[in-house]
């Protein structure tokens, strides 16, 4: 059964009363995400990430389409949707006059945790995130990374079985968001939830993700595994061979072999897939005598991925 | 939600209300400064004019309930104008939450704030112009606090769907729509002397009945039949009311998007 099944969901915003504006923001998303899985949407600024995000999570309701998360219908369901998922921001806000652990207490009581139950939820959340030493610091004295960290412990004070991340290392220092990509990986091993993550970070979707989905102006452009998507992409993993003699004319028209390129005494083959090609390429350059030197495979990074469909 | 998560997430606003008031210099001065200039300028006024005991009364009545509104109604406000000044607005709407536990959570803190406000402006009265806020008896005085505080909630709920509808725009009417509601109530006058259509407002407002029926206690004839009863349905059906607008300003702000953007 899927945490998450989107269909056709379109959002459009209107502003303006003389002259009326329209910005469509969702144009027909269709979207499936397994339950205990880390589901990543990528996309460039504007692509309609945050919108989907919030539809999902009940903060806005989609025009058309139908929204079934953890078995309820997001617009006729919200409240119970509501008791089983919680999300935090990246550039996250609270309020200015409270300490860390005021905050964290105050969103657990609105799910009804009172008492030792909620003191002690306070305790795990402040030492899960690391926050200990700043649990009584107001929250206007927070360094961005203390608040992020004060976001994610906020959004676990119910226990989700969905949280949603929204570009959650944004403006974070590559150590701390090397230890928040720690922690989240951790959320899904150690407690079976289910994660949605906006970023903007091809890395950190590499790295977290199971599958991935790729949204630009609205619409899902493609979603799968990254391995998946950079062979949808047909962007290729690259074969780079040293070669004697170094000049082969067949291996440009050999199966899986998308192109070939000559340089600096290096054949450089772009194969749709190196894991099955390269035996094949290999037996066949052995066949015809030719000795191979030196391979190299390089596998495209999804930053590749994201540029080619970003155009 | 049991009745356990409905008092704990009712808690939750009125406690999160305590501690923002207790660490802001501003909430000092409307708990004290402005209500103790207030009362002290309107009384040595009332001097000044050699206005008689009853007039004296009249007139402080109206000064310390504008008071005693204003600081209860604030605090309801600032339930939704605390998340849209600190851009946090999403978090507690994606909580399982109605908006019933925001409004009673923010206005028991206000009807504390505005309780305190009436104790030290009823002791300011007494001391320095001999106007005793007892002289109506215990019922009486309680059922005048009882109106000003239900007209506080109903204006600081219609304030928190305006906010909600507009946004930062509609920040101001926080301060200004209180000031209206009293002035249509007579707070220095009584609403007879309103010009027709204006005393027909006047006469839609519930603090106008609670004001009459408190002052029928210091010697001024009722201009109201019934006005304690008059007073507490309309404030029931505008409690009402000022809910369902709220629910509706947030439904419409979850399908415009405005609730985003009241977030960071």
């Amino acid at each position: 059964m899927s945490a998450i099944d989107a269909r056709d969901v379109t959002k459009t915003f209107r502003a303006g009363w003389i002259r009326r504006r329209e910005t469509r923001a969702l144009r027909g998303v269709t979207l499936q995400v397994p339950r205990g899985a880390i589901f990543g949407l990528l996309g460039p600024n504007g692509a309609g990430k945050t919108t989907l995000l919030s539809i999902l999570a009940t903060l806005l309701v989609p025009d058309q389409g139908s929204v079934t998360v953890l078995g309820h219908d997001v617009v006729r369901d919200a409240a119970a949707v509501r008791r089983r998922l919680n999300m935090a921001s990246g550039n996250a806000s609270f309020l200015w006059s409270l300490r860390a652990e005021e905050i964290i207490a105050f969103y657990a009581r609105l799910y009804g945790l009172s008492g030792r139950r909620l003191a002690r939820r306070v305790d795990d959340l402040v030492e899960l995130c690391e926050l200990s030493e700043y649990r009584r610091v107001l929250y206007n004295e927070l360094s961005t990374g203390l608040k992020q960290r004060l976001a994610l412990a906020k959004s676990l004070v119910n226990d989700p079985e969905l949280l949603f991340l929204d570009e959650p290392t944004l403006g974070l220092d590559p150590d701390i968001s090397v230890r928040m990509r720690q922690r989240i990986a951790a959320l899904r091993r150690e407690r079976g939830m289910t994660i949605v993550l906006t970023t903007h970070y091809m890395r950190e979707a590499e790295e977290l993700c199971d599958k991935i989905a790729f949204i630009k102006g609205g619409r899902i452009l493609a979603a799968g595994t990254a391995a998946e998507l950079k062979r949808q992409i047909g962007i290729g993993d690259v074969i780079a061979l040293r070669l004697d003699p170094a000049a082969v004319p067949w291996l440009a028209e050999a199966p899986g072999v998308l192109r070939c390129v000559e340089s600096d005494g290096r054949v450089e083959c772009t194969v749709d897939d190196a894991e099955k090609r390269l035996p094949e390429l290999l037996r066949a350059l052995h066949a015809e005598g030719i000795v191979v030197r030196d391979v190299q495979v390089t596998e495209p990074d999804l930053e590749e991925v994201f540029v080619e469909l970003a155009r | 939600m049991s009745w356990r998560a409905e008092l704990v997430a009712t808690w939750a606003f009125a406690l999160r209300s305590l501690l923002m008031a207790s660490r802001n210099v501003f909430f000092f001065f409307e708990l004290l400064f402005w209500p103790v200039v207030g009362v002290l300028s309107i009384g040595l006024m009332t001097r000044f004019l050699h206005l008689g005991s009853p007039e004296t009364s009249f007139v402080l009545i109206g000064t310390i309930a504008l008071s005693t509104v204003t600081v209860c109604q604030l605090e309801v406000a600032y339930a939704v104008l605390y998340d849209v000044w600190s851009k946090s607005m999403k978090h507690q709407f994606l909580a399982p939450i109605g908006v019933r536990h925001l409004t009673t959570g923010s206005w028991l803190v206000g009807t504390g704030r505005g309780l305190l406000v009436f104790v030290i402006l009823a002791v300011l009265a007494r001391y320095a112009f001999g106007f005793d806020v007892l002289a109506a008896g215990g019922p009486g005085l309680a059922t005048f606090l009882l109106g000003c505080f239900l007209t506080a909630w109903v204006v600081g709920v219609f304030v928190c769907t305006l906010v909600m509808q507009f946004g930062t725009r509609a920040e101001a009417s926080a301060w200004a729509s209180v000031n209206l509601v009293l002035v249509l109530a007579g707070i220095y006058y009584p609403v007879s002397i309103l010009p027709g259509p204006v005393a027909a407002l006047a006469a839609a407002v519930p603090l106008t009945y609670f004001l009459d029926a408190y002052r029928t206690h210091y010697g001024f004839a009722a201009e109201f039949a019934y006005p304690l009863t008059t007073g507490l349905a309309l404030s029931a059906v505008y409690l009402a009311l000022s809910h369902w607008s709220l629910i509706a300003a947030i439904e419409r702000a979850r399908r415009t998007g405005q609730l985003l953007k009241m977030s960071g």
